[in-house]
C-alpha cells in the first residue's frame, strides 16, 4: 500500500459531487488534472461522487447517428465513436477495461439493430445515453489504474425520473425531471462501496426501466441531483470559466467574478443570459441546502462562485447585468379589455395556439405587451403573422422586433431603485418597450432595441459600479474583473504617477504651499504621446489643444513631433504663441462667424468647414484654398450625451446627404476638398469604432475624388474606474493597418486630445470639514465645480484619494462636495475613504483634460493656479 | 511627354495598347501626349492559352481595353477619343459609343455635363466595308470553340448573384463563383455558396489617383460593363462557355429624365447593354460564349421572394453599398440601415419573410424608425425621384408596401402606418397587386442549356 495513502474514511464522512464537462473528459492531461483535483477533495477527508460528460463531440456523433436510416451508416457511426476512446485509451496506455468493452459492444448492437424494436424515441434516448456511459467507465479505469481506486456507478440505478402530467412521449424520454432529495439508503449503499466513484451526467431511468435522457444541461442537473440525494457537503461543477460574472464577459470585458450568490439569484442570472449554468440545476439544491460551486478547470487557484443559501450580511447589490437578444414584442391595445371578464384569456389562448410561448408582460387599463423569446417556430414559420391576423380581430397589434431585454439582476430589487437614477437617465434616449419588475423583487428588466444594446451594455455596467449600485468595492461579493483574469496578458493596470512616495511626497509639498492646484506631470504627457505615436498607420497626429492649452503641454506635445488642432482663434493664438512657427495646425470650429474664419484664414492653419453656410455664402473668403470638411456620418458614440458629436441630434458636421450641394459651391469657388473628417464623440474605448468611421470616410472620399487624407478624429477613451480596461492600442493599430491596407492613397490623420492629458493632471484641494446628515456624509473640499465641472455637467467619475492618508483603510463612506452654492456641486458621490481630518490634502485624479479649461469664476472663487513637473 | 496639369481641360483620349503575360493584362491609356496610365488586372492561377483560342482571347481583350478606359476617360472628357490601332468596325464603335454615353448619363447628370455629341470612337471609313449594308454583314464572324459547358457567376454578395447561384446549382450545372477586387463580404458569400472561386484582381493606374488631385471630374461609371469584359476574359482563358450575370428586370428602367436624356444609374446592368454586348461576343470572339442574366426575366419582387427561401445565406449576405468593406458578424456590420439599398432590401424581402426573421437579418426595423420616411419615400417614389442606386421600380417598392400595409404584423409600424394614411389614399389600389410582380417576362438571353434553372426563380 501506498504509504502516503490517507487514512480509511469514517462511514459518515462528507460528500463532494465533482462535475466535469466533455472538454475536462477529451485528453490525457485533462484527465491527469481531474485526478489531481479529486485526490485533493480526498485528502480533505470527503467521499467524492465524479460526475462526467461524454467526451466532447461524442453526444452530437450519437445524435448523427440516431438521424442516420441506413444501418451500414450507422455502423460506421459507431465504429468510430469507439475509436475516439480507444484513442484516448492509447494515450493513457491502458488495455481496454472490461465495463468499457460491454458498452462498446452494446453500442455497435443498438446501431445494427436500428429503432425498430424498441421505438424511435427509446431506442435514440438509450444510444445518446453511451456518451456518458462510455467516458465514466473509461475515467473509472484511469483514476483506479493512477492509484486512486474509483467505483464505476449506473447513475440509472441511483437517478428515478418521474412522470409529470404535461409531459408526452417526447419529453418523458429526452428532458426528464427527477424528484432528489437526500437519501440514506443509497449515502451508506455507497459508503460502503469505496471511497471515490464516477457516474453518468445527462441520464435516468424511467419507471418502465427505459433510460431517459435529463436534456439541455443535463450534467449539471445530474451533479446537482447527486448533491442532493447524498446531501453533500458540496457540489462543484467544474468548467473552463472561473464562474459566473457581473455581465458577459465578451460583451463587457470589465465584468467582475461573482463570489457568492443565493439559489434565487444565481438562477436568476443563469436564466437572462449567463451561460455557466444551466438555470434548473440549482432547484435540487435549495431545499437541502447544499452549496454548489463553480470552477475553472484550468485556473483551479481561482475563487470561482460560492451560490449557496441567502447570505444576509451584505449591502444590498445589483449583481448581474444581463441582455437577451432576439426578443418579439407582442403589444395590444384595445379598449375592450377595460373591465371586461375574459379578455386576456382569450388573447393568450391564441400564444397558445400558434406554439408561442409568452415571457414577459406589461400590462395597463387599455394595452398588454407581452414578449416572446426567440425560437425556430417564431423565425421561420408564420406563426406570428397568423397570430396578429388572429389578434386584429379583438384589438389593435403591433409587432416590435427585434428588441432585448436588458436585466438587472439582484435581491431586494426594490428597495435600490434611488441608486439607479444616472442607470436610468441613460434609457432617456432609448425606445423603452416595456419595463418588467418581477414580483421575487430579484430584477428589473427593461425591453430596448436590439442595435443599441452592444454599445449599451458596456456603459450600463460601468454606471451601476459608478452609481454604487453593483458594489464592487464589496470584495466579499465581487472578485476581479474579466479582463484581470482572462485579459490579452499586459497588466492591465498600471499604477497612477501619483501613487508613487516620491511623487506623492512632491504633490504635498506642493499643496501645503496652497490649494487648490492643478499640477501636471509632463512625463506622463509624452509616455502618452509615444503610445499614438505607435501606431503606424497614422500620418499625422494632432493635439486638440481644446482639452489643456497651458503652454508646457503645448510645447512638449511640439517636441514630439505633435501637429495642434484649434477650434477658435484664441486657440490658435496660443498656440502659435507655445509651438515653433513650422508646426501644422488644423482649425476646426463649429458655428464659427464669418470673421472667425478670416481669423483663421490669415494663419497657416489647413481650415475644416461643418456645414453648407460658409460656403454658400461666404465662398469666396475661401476661393483657391484646399479645406477639409467635417461630415456627420449620422450616428453618434460617447459615455455622454453631451459628447457625442455624431447624428441628427447633435450641432456638429455636414449631414451625408447635402455632401453633392456642399461640393457643387466649393467648386463653384474653387475650393478644393483636400480632407474629409468625422468625429463621432469622445470616451470612446472599443477600438473597432475607428475603423468604422475610417472606412466610411474612405467610401466617401472614393465619391469625391480630390480628397487626400481622412481625419478620423478623437476620443480616445481614458478608463477612470479601477480595473476597466484600457483602450487598447495595439488593437486599434490593427484595425487602422486592415483600412489603410484597402485604401492606402489617403493620408491617416487623428487629433486626440484628452487621451494625452488627462491622467497627466490632478487637481489638489484641502479638506475643510464634514457632515453628518442622515444616513449620508458630506465630506467638504475647498474647491468644487468652479474649478472641475466634468462631474456635474457629464457624470464624470474621477478618482478621489485623501493624498493625506493614502494607507490607511477606506472605510467611510462620504459625498465629496466643493464650496459652491450649487446642489450639483459634487465631486464624487459614495466615495470610500479613510477618515479624514481638515487640512487633509485630497486628490481629484485624471483632471489634465478639461479641467482647467472649463473651469470658471462662479462664486468669485478665484484662479485655480496651474503647477508644471517637468521630470 | 508632359504633365496633365488639369484633366478637365485635355483635347484627347488615346487608348495605348494592351498586353497579356503571365496572367496579368496591362491596359494602357493616356490624355493628350501625357504619361501613359497603365491598368493591370490579375488572372490568378492562369493556364496557359490552348491552341486556336488565340484569335479569340485577343478579341476579349482589346474589349476590356476599350471599355475600362471608361475609368480614364471620365476624367477629363475630352471632345476627342483616339485608338492607336485604328477605327473600329461599327458594331464595335455602337457598342463602346452607347457604352460611354448611358453609362456615363449619371456622371454627366452630376456634373452638369452634357455627353451627347461628343463621345464619338473611331470607326472604319465606308470605304473599307463591305458592299452590301445591312444585316450585320460587315461584322466578323467568330468561330465556335468548344468551350467546356461551365458558367462563370459573379458574386455581389448582395442577394441576387446568390439566387442566380443557387439556380444553376439546382440543374446541377457546374460554375464558379467569380469576383473583382477585394471584398472579406464577397469572400465569405463565395465560400458560402460551395461552389470553386475565382477571384481576380483590377489594379487601377495610379495615375489616375494623381488626376484626381489635380481636379479630375469624378463620379460614377458602367462599372459591371468594366466586370463583363474582364469576365469575357477570363471565360476563354479558363475555358468557361457561359457568363451568368444576375441583373433583373427593373435594372433596364431609367432613374430619371434630364434634358432629354434617360438617366439609368444601372444602365450597364439593363438589357440593352446584356443585348449589345452578348451579339458582340457572339460575332467577334467565340459563338459558343454566351453571355446573359440568369435573373432578367424577373421582378427585384420575384427574386427577393425566391431569396426569402435561402436562409444559410441571411447571416452573410448584404446588398448595403455603404458597409461593402468592413465585414461582421453583427447585422449593423452589414447593413447601414439609412441607405437606398438597404431600405429597398428590406421592403422588399418583407412580404416573403416571418416578420421576426427578416429583423433579425437587419438588426433592426427599418420600417418603424420614422428617421427614415424620406428613404422610403425616394423608393415609392413619393416627393421625390428614384435614388441613384441600384433599386427596384417605384411601382414595385408601391406593391411591396402596400401588401404590408394590408398585414396586422406591419401595419402599426411608424411608416406602414403612414403609408396608409397619408400616401394610400392618393394611389390606385387596382395598381398596387404584388403578384403581377411575380410573373416573369419572356424577355431574356439566357442559352439553350441553363434555361431550366429559370424554374427555381420562378
Amino acid at each position: 500500500m501506498n504509504p502516503n495513502a490517507p487514512a480509511p474514511l469514517p462511514a459518515d464522512a462528507p460528500w463532494i459531487v465533482m462535475k466535469f464537462g466533455g472538454t475536462s473528459v477529451a485528453t490525457l492531461p485533462r484527465w491527469q488534472n481531474i485526478h489531481e483535483l479529486v485526490a485533493s477533495r480526498r485528502a480533505e477527508g470527503a467521499r467524492v461522487l465524479v460526475v462526467v460528460s461524454a467526451l466532447t463531440g461524442i453526444t452530437d456523433a450519437l445524435k448523427q447517428l440516431c438521424s442516420e436510416g441506413d444501418q451500414g451508416k450507422r455502423k460506421a457511426a459507431a465504429s468510430a465513436i469507439a475509436q475516439r476512446h480507444y484513442d484516448l485509451l492509447g494515450h493513457m496506455q491502458l488495455q481496454l477495461p472490461a465495463t468499457l468493452g460491454e458498452r462498446l459492444d452494446e453500442l455497435a448492437a443498438l446501431a445494427v439493430e436500428g429503432p425498430s424494436r424498441q421505438g424511435e424515441l427509446a431506442w435514440a434516448a438509450l444510444v445518446q445515453a453511451h456518451g456518458e456511459l462510455m467516458s465514466s467507465a473509461l475515467g473509472a479505469a484511469f483514476l483506479s489504474h493512477s492509484g486512486l481506486p474509483t467505483q464505476w456507478v449506473d447513475a440509472r440505478d441511483c437517478l428515478a425520473a418521474v412522470a409529470l402530467p404535461n409531459q408526452n412521449e417526447r419529453t418523458k424520454l429526452l428532458s426528464a425531471m427527477v424528484e432528489a432529495r437526500p437519501d440514506p439508503a443509497l449515502n451508506v449503499r455507497l459508503a460502503a462501496q469505496g471511497e471515490v466513484f464516477i457516474t453518468q451526467g445527462f441520464i435516468a431511468r424511467e419507471s418502465e426501466g427505459r433510460t431517459v435522457l435529463l436534456g439541455r444541461g443535463g450534467s449539471d442537473t445530474s451533479a446537482s441531483y447527486f448533491g442532493a440525494l447524498l446531501k453533500a457537503a458540496r457540489v462543484e461543477i467544474w468548467t473552463d470559466v472561473a464562474g459566473m460574472f457581473t455581465a458577459n464577459p465578451r460583451q463587457v470585458p470589465g465584468a467582475r467574478l461573482l463570489q457568492k450568490l443565493d439559489y434565487e439569484e444565481a438562477q436568476e442570472i443563469a436564466s437572462t443570459g449567463a451561460k455557466v449554468l444551466h438555470p434548473r440545476c440549482l432547484s435540487p439544491l435549495r431545499e437541502p441546502r447544499v452549496p454548489l460551486l463553480v470552477k475553472d478547470t484550468n485556473r483551479p487557484e481561482l475563487e470561482g462562485t460560492v451560490i449557496g443559501p441567502q447570505v444576509r450580511e451584505h449591502a444590498p447589490s445589483v449583481k448581474a447585468i444581463s441582455a437577451r437578444k432576439g426578443i418579439t414584442l407582442v403589444s395590444m391595445e384595445s379598449v375592450g379589455m377595460w373591465q371586461q371578464v375574459g379578455f386576456l384569456a382569450d388573447v393568450f389562448a391564441h400564444f397558445k395556439q400558434h406554439g408561442l410561448s409568452v415571457d414577459l408582460i406589461g400590462s395597463a387599463e387599455t394595452n398588454v405587451t407581452v414578449s416572446l423569446d426567440p425560437t425556430e417556430n417564431l423565425l421561420d414559420s408564420d406563426a406570428i403573422a397568423a397570430l396578429a391576423a388572429d389578434l386584429a380581430k379583438v384589438c389593435r397589434v403591433k409587432v416590435i422586433a427585434p428588441c432585448a431585454a436588458i436585466t438587472l439582476v439582484g435581491r431586494g430589487m426594490r428597495s435600490m431603485l434611488h441608486t439607479l437614477s444616472s442607470v436610468l437617465a441613460e434609457f432617456d434616449q432609448l425606445r423603452v418597450h416595456l419595463i418588467s419588475q418581477s414580483s421575487n423583487n430579484l430584477n428589473l428588466t427593461f425591453v430596448v432595441d436590439e442595435d443599441v444594446v452592444d454599445t449599451l451594455l458596456p456603459h450600463l455596467h460601468e454606471l451601476l459600479i459608478a452609481a454604487g449600485a453593483l458594489r464592487t468595492d464589496d470584495s466579499v461579493l465581487f472578485g476581479s474583473s474579466w479582463q484581470q483574469l482572462y485579459g490579452s496578458g499586459e497588466a492591465a493596470v498600471s499604477q497612477a504617477w501619483w501613487r508613487e512616495p516620491a511623487e506623492r511626497g512632491r504633490l504635498l509639498d506642493i499643496a501645503a504651499e496652497a490649494t487648490p492646484r492643478y499640477v501636471y506631470h509632463l512625463p506622463t504627457v509624452r509616455q502618452q504621446a509615444r503610445e499614438l505615436k505607435s501606431l503606424a498607420a497614422v500620418d499625422r497626429l494632432h493635439y486638440a489643444v481644446k482639452a489643456n492649452t497651458h503652454p508646457a503641454i503645448l510645447r512638449a506635445l511640439a517636441a514630439e513631433g505633435f501637429a495642434f488642432e484649434c477650434v477658435s482663434p484664441g486657440e490658435l493664438e496660443s498656440v502659435s504663441a507655445a509651438v515653433p512657427a513650422d508646426v501644422p495646425l488644423l482649425f476646426t470650429p463649429n458655428f464659427a462667424s464669418r470673421s472667425d474664419f478670416e481669423r483663421g484664414l490669415a494663419t497657416r492653419a489647413t481650415i475644416t468647414l461643418d456645414a453648407l453656410h460658409p460656403v454658400e455664402h461666404w465662398g469666396e473668403l475661401f476661393r483657391g484654398r484646399e479645406i477639409v470638411l467635417r461630415v456627420d456620418l449620422g450616428r453618434g458614440l460617447g459615455h455622454h450625451e453631451k459628447v457625442r458629436t455624431g447624428g441628427s441630434g447633435s450641432k456638429f458636421g455636414l449631414p451625408v446627404e447635402q455632401l453633392d450641394t456642399f461640393l457643387r459651391h466649393a467648386d463653384a469657388h474653387g475650393v478644393v476638398v483636400r480632407g474629409l473628417h468625422a468625429h463621432l464623440g469622445s470616451g470612446v474605448l472599443d477600438a473597432k469604432h475607428w475603423g468604422e468611421v475610417y472606412s466610411q470616410l474612405a467610401s466617401l472620399a472614393e465619391r469625391i475624388g480630390s480628397i487626400a487624407f481622412l481625419n478620423i478624429g478623437g476620443g480616445l477613451g481614458v478608463p477612470s474606474h479601477p480595473g476597466e480596461a484600457k483602450l487598447d492600442i495595439a488593437a486599434l493599430d490593427k484595425v487602422l493597418r486592415e483600412v489603410k491596407a484597402a485604401y492606402p492613397h489617403y493620408q491617416l490623420w487623428m487629433e486626440p486630445g484628452r487621451y494625452l492629458v488627462a491622467d497627466a493632471g490632478v487637481l489638489l484641494a484641502r479638506v475643510t470639514q464634514t457632515k453628518g446628515k442622515g444616513s449620508w456624509r458630506y465630506l467638504g473640499v475647498d474647491t468644487g465645480m468652479n474649478s472641475l465641472i466634468r462631474p456635474a455637467l457629464y457624470d464624470a467619475w474621477h478618482e478621489i484619494a485623501n493624498l493625506s492618508r493614502l494607507d490607511e483603510p477606506a472605510d467611510a463612506l462620504f459625498q465629496v462636495v466643493g464650496p459652491i452654492c450649487e446642489s450639483g456641486d459634487v465631486l464624487g458621490s459614495d466615495r470610500r475613504l479613510p477618515e479624514p481630518q481638515e487640512g487633509d490634502v485630497v486628490l481629484i485624479a485624471q483632471t489634465g483634460a478639461y479641467g482647467k479649461v472649463m473651469s470658471s469664476p462662479y462664486n468669485l472663487r478665484g484662479e485655480t493656479e496651474e503647477v508644471v513637473l517637468d521630470s | 511627354m508632359t504633365t496633365i496639369n488639369n484633366p478637365r481641360l485635355t483635347q484627347v483620349f488615346r487608348f495605348l495598347h494592351a498586353s497579356y503575360a503571365d496572367g496579368v493584362a496591362e491596359l494602357a491609356y493616356a490624355f493628350d501626349d501625357g504619361e501613359p496610365m497603365v491598368e493591370r488586372i490579375r488572372f490568378p492561377h492562369a493556364p496557359a492559352l490552348p491552341d486556336g483560342h488565340k484569335a479569340a482571347f485577343d478579341a476579349a481583350l482589346k474589349l476590356l481595353h476599350l471599355i475600362a478606359g471608361v475609368s480614364y476617360y471620365k476624367a477629363g472628357v475630352p471632345p476627342k477619343i483616339e485608338v492607336a490601332d485604328g477605327p473600329l468596325d461599327d458594331a464595335t464603335a455602337d457598342l463602346l459609343d452607347a457604352l460611354y454615353l448611358h453609362g456615363l448619363a449619371e456622371f454627366a447628370y452630376r456634373n452638369g455635363l452634357d455627353l451627347r455629341g461628343r463621345i464619338a470612337f473611331p470607326r472604319l471609313g465606308a470605304e473599307t466595308k463591305s458592299a452590301s449594308p445591312g444585316n450585320g454583314a460587315d461584322r466578323p464572324t467568330a468561330k465556335a470553340l468548344g468551350l467546356p459547358h461551365r458558367t462563370l457567376v459573379p458574386i455581389g454578395g448582395g442577394k441576387d448573384s446568390l439566387v442566380a447561384v443557387e439556380a444553376i446549382k439546382s440543374i446541377g450545372g457546374e460554375a464558379t463563383a467569380v469576383w473583382v477586387g477585394n471584398s472579406a463580404l464577397i469572400a465569405a458569400c463565395a465560400e458560402r455558396t460551395g461552389l470553386p472561386t475565382l477571384n481576380i484582381q483590377r489594379e487601377l493606374a495610379p495615375a489616375l489617383f494623381e488626376l484626381n488631385q489635380r481636379g479630375a471630374w469624378n463620379g460614377h461609371i458602367p462599372v459591371t460593363a468594366v466586370n463583363s469584359a474582364i469576365l469575357a476574359v477570363a471565360a476563354i482563358l479558363y475555358g468557361f462557355d457561359s457568363i451568368a450575370f444576375a441583373n433583373e428586370r427593373s435594372a433596364s428602367a431609367a432613374t430619371l429624365e434630364y434634358e432629354g436624356q434617360q438617366v439609368n444609374h444601372q444602365w450597364s446592368k439593363g438589357y440593352a447593354f446584356e443585348q449589345l454586348l452578348s451579339d458582340w461576343l457572339h460575332t467577334h470572339v467565340a459563338a459558343d460564349l454566351d453571355y446573359c442574366s440568369l435573373l432578367r426575366p424577373y421582378s427585384e419582387l420575384a427574386i427577393t421572394r425566391a431569396f426569402a427561401k435561402l436562409t444559410p445565406y441571411f447571416d452573410a449576405f448584404s446588398s448595403c453599398n455603404r458597409n461593402f468593406k468592413i465585414l461582421g458578424p453583427k447585422p449593423a456590420d452589414r447593413w447601414c440601415g439609412q441607405c437606398p439599398k438597404c431600405h429597398f432590401v428590406f421592403l422588399a424581402l418583407a412580404p416573403f419573410l416571418p416578420k421576426p426573421r427578416l429583423l433579425a437579418i437587419f438588426g433592426r426595423n427599418l420600417l418603424d424608425d420614422e428617421a427614415q420616411a424620406a428613404g422610403f419615400d425616394a423608393l415609392l417614389e413619393y416627393q421625390d425621384h428614384k435614388p441613384f442606386e441600384c433599386v427596384g421600380e417605384g411601382a414595385e417598392a408601391r406593391a411591396a408596401m402596400y401588401a404590408l400595409s394590408q398585414r396586422p404584423e406591419w401595419q402599426e409600424d411608424a411608416l406602414v402606418a403612414r403609408f396608409r394614411s397619408e400616401i394610400l389614399p392618393q394611389l390606385d389600389v387596382a395598381q398596387l397587386a404584388l403578384e403581377p410582380w411575380l410573373e416573369p417576362s419572356a424577355e431574356h438571353r439566357v442559352p439553350a442549356r441553363l434555361r431550366a434553372a429559370l424554374q427555381a426563380i420562378a
